[in-house]
């Protein structure tokens, strides 16, 4: 029994001790002092630096956690136990944190550098008026390909994915929206259509694109595609910029008929503690020249008009990534259609998946 | 039996090899690449300690590691007490039918898929008002230890002989006495081999934590799990290779006691032949 106790007792002073130094670290590292800035962001989406800095202007320490999907956020939200102060998700999650009362209002006032934002920028459909959101990053859907494998083929068109060429060669991301909406598009329909036979005839388009879908999968389309497993993907601009950085053969076009364009936005959900905190940081980062570092480091386009003025000109002049109004007119943000119309998109996409097995 | 037994013997060692080698193969080949200087996982270009300096420079990830040591620590030593005390209990349960109901309800929870559990655990701290922190994730771990713990400890009970506490009642043990010194001492081979044996789970847990971790605390597995999402880096390479040689010198630590306990068993209890304490 003694022995036993003894090594129970020196377990309990070692793991004391380790909770001591965690402690210890913690504070000594500002995590849990009282003027903290929790950050909840998507993983590696923001300059570390811009970090450093605006803790070195305020003094306000900041803790960043990152998530890997929109939904994994919706649900840590909900849940409770959290304290983020901002978070940002994609446009179509702020319609439903808007719906289940998950946001705070933002103080315009306290944001000055809103200004700096393009107009083509504000007031989109998911948030009228920017009364809950900031635009962060934005971004479009389009096809990437490549040159080497495809034979000079022309990209321009969604039409183009179609060709009897392309035999088990495209890559598609596995979301409902985004695939139905190349079936829409290529119709010529608009990317948020309810009307169910314009669905149906998007649907059965896309089943003759099935013999030239190699797969539908999920972040691993960015490592497939550099490493030249398939030809032509369907990807978000942001991805694709990723994956031209590992392999500079391929190249990105934003279909004529029109896409989607996708905005990260800054909110400040409802558990923030520090919501003073938060309207700084948001501003922070609106600052024409913190955005501009912000957008080199992380590669996505920047909706700050401001800082184009900063970025060079290889960047800022780039077309496929900052496409001028003439594209941008033609792309349309996804809306929230209801629960029962994107259970309707959901089962066709599902429709879909399962045809490619009976092909 | 013996002038046939040379070509098995070959066959058999063959074998065991080859099984290990595969079973280590993915390890060795992770730990390979994270002294490569090249920065990437395609081909090997020079050695280079550079990520293990990462892995320590980086606060949040030491911070990290010594509470998911923390966690182990406490869980195991707690589900460890739990664990026997309840083992004992059970062997002193009457009837017969009633003590295989306790096992059996023992049991499942040890085959139940740790998603459920932990799954569970998230919505019965959330329906609390639990915040999800270091005190769920330390419940979570001591819930899923304490039936392996009875488990480790139930036959190292079953095998005493009740004459023994007999004995010790007859000579005028009290309770406690007969608790403290007679079944305590006799089955700390099993506790122990429990308290490593929870220390192993709690270490290597990622999908009841998963669910349970929260506001900042995370361990090891689940960091890893996020870091290795976001993107290859070979930090994650280091930080495994070092998980890997903590739970290798945890395994030899369990061993070594094992054996020493063997060895102190025999010598205190001349009288028995050795052979029967190694068989345990």
């Amino acid at each position: 029994m003694k022995k036993v106790m003894q090594v129970f007792i020196t377990v309990f002073l070692a793991a004391f001790a380790l909770v001591g130094v965690t402690s210890y670290l913690n504070s000594s590292n500002g995590y849990s002092g009282a003027d903290t800035l929790t950050v909840y962001n998507w993983g590696d989406y923001i300059d570390p630096d811009l970090i450093d800095k605006f803790q070195r202007e305020t003094g306000i320490k900041v803790v960043y956690e990152t998530f890997d999907s929109n939904e994994a956020m919706l649900t840590k939200i909900a849940r409770g136990g959290t304290a983020f102060d901002i978070v940002i998700p994609s446009d179509y999650a702020i319609n439903k944190m808007k719906a289940e009362g998950m946001l705070i209002r933002l103080d315009h006032s306290k944001i000055p550098n809103l200004k700096h934002i393009d107009p083509r920028f504000l007031d989109l459909s998911f948030d009228e008026g920017n009364k809950y959101s900031i635009p962060y990053f934005w971004g479009t859907m389009g096809i990437i390909y490549n040159p080497e494998l495809t034979q000079g083929k022309e990209f321009s068109s969604w039409e183009a994915l179609w060709d009897t060429d392309l035999r088990s060669e495209i890559l598609l991301v596995d979301s409902a929206r985004e695939v139905i909406g190349v079936g829409l598009n290529s119709l010529g329909y608009s990317l948020n259509d309810t009307d169910t036979d314009h669905l149906q005839e998007a649907y059965r388009k896309l089943c003759e694109l099935t013999p030239n879908v190699k797969a539908i999968v999920g972040d691993e389309i960015k490592m497939l595609l550099a490493n030249e497993e398939a030809a032509v993907g369907v990807v978000w601009s942001g991805d694709a910029a990723i994956i031209m950085d590992e392999n500079d053969k391929l190249d990105y076009v934003i279909p004529s008929e029109g896409s989607m364009v996708w905005l990260d936005n800054i909110v400040i959900p409802r558990t923030a503690r520090n919501i003073e905190g938060a309207h700084l940081f948001i501003n922070f980062i609106l600052d024409p020249e913190n955005s501009a570092q912000n957008t080199e480091y992380v590669g996505y386009a920047t909706p700050n008009a401001a800082a184009l003025e900063y970025l060079p000109e290889e960047i800022t002049g780039d077309e496929r990534f900052y496409p001028g109004p003439d594209v941008t007119d033609n792309l349309e943000v996804l809306a929230n259609l209801g629960k029962r119309m994107l259970g309707y998109y959901n089962e066709l996409f599902l429709e879909f998946k399962m045809h490619r097995k009976r092909a | 039996m013996s002038n046939n037994s040379k070509k098995p013997g070959a066959a058999i060692a063959i074998y065991l090899v080859v099984v290990f080698v595969i079973l280590y193969a993915p390890i060795l080949y992770l730990a390979y690449y994270s002294f490569n200087s090249g920065g990437s996982m395609h081909s090997f270009e020079g050695f280079t300690l550079e990520w293990y300096g990462e892995v320590f420079q980086d606060t949040r990830l030491v911070i990290i590691l010594l509470n998911t040591l923390a966690i182990a620590l406490f869980s195991a030593a707690i589900s460890t007490m739990i664990g026997a005390l309840g083992a004992i209990a059970i062997t002193h349960v009457k009837s017969k039918q009633f003590r295989s109901a306790l096992l059996t309800l023992n049991n499942v929870l040890i085959v139940s898929p740790d998603v459920i559990i932990g799954a569970s655990f998230l919505i019965l701290f959330a329906a609390m008002g639990l915040k999800l922190g270091f005190t769920s994730v330390l419940v979570s771990h001591i819930a899923f230890s304490v039936p392996i713990v009875v488990l480790m400890v139930l036959p190292k009970l079953q095998e005493m002989s009740p004459t023994l506490i007999y004995a010790a009642r007859d000579l005028g043990a009290t309770r406690w006495d007969v608790l403290s010194r007679v079944i305590v001492p006799y089955i700390s081979p099993g506790i122990f081999a429990g308290f490593f044996m929870a220390l192993t789970y709690s270490l290597d847990d990622f999908a009841v934590t998963f669910f349970v971790t929260g506001d900042g605390f995370s361990t090891l597995s689940v960091e890893i799990y996020s870091r290795a999402r976001q993107g290859i880096s070979l930090t994650i390479n280091a930080l495994s290779t070092l998980i890997f040689l903590v739970t290798l010198v945890l395994a030899v630590g369990y061993y070594a006691i094992n054996t020493r306990t063997i060895v102190l068993g025999r010598s205190a209890r001349t009288g028995r032949p050795a052979r029967v304490e190694a068989g345990e």
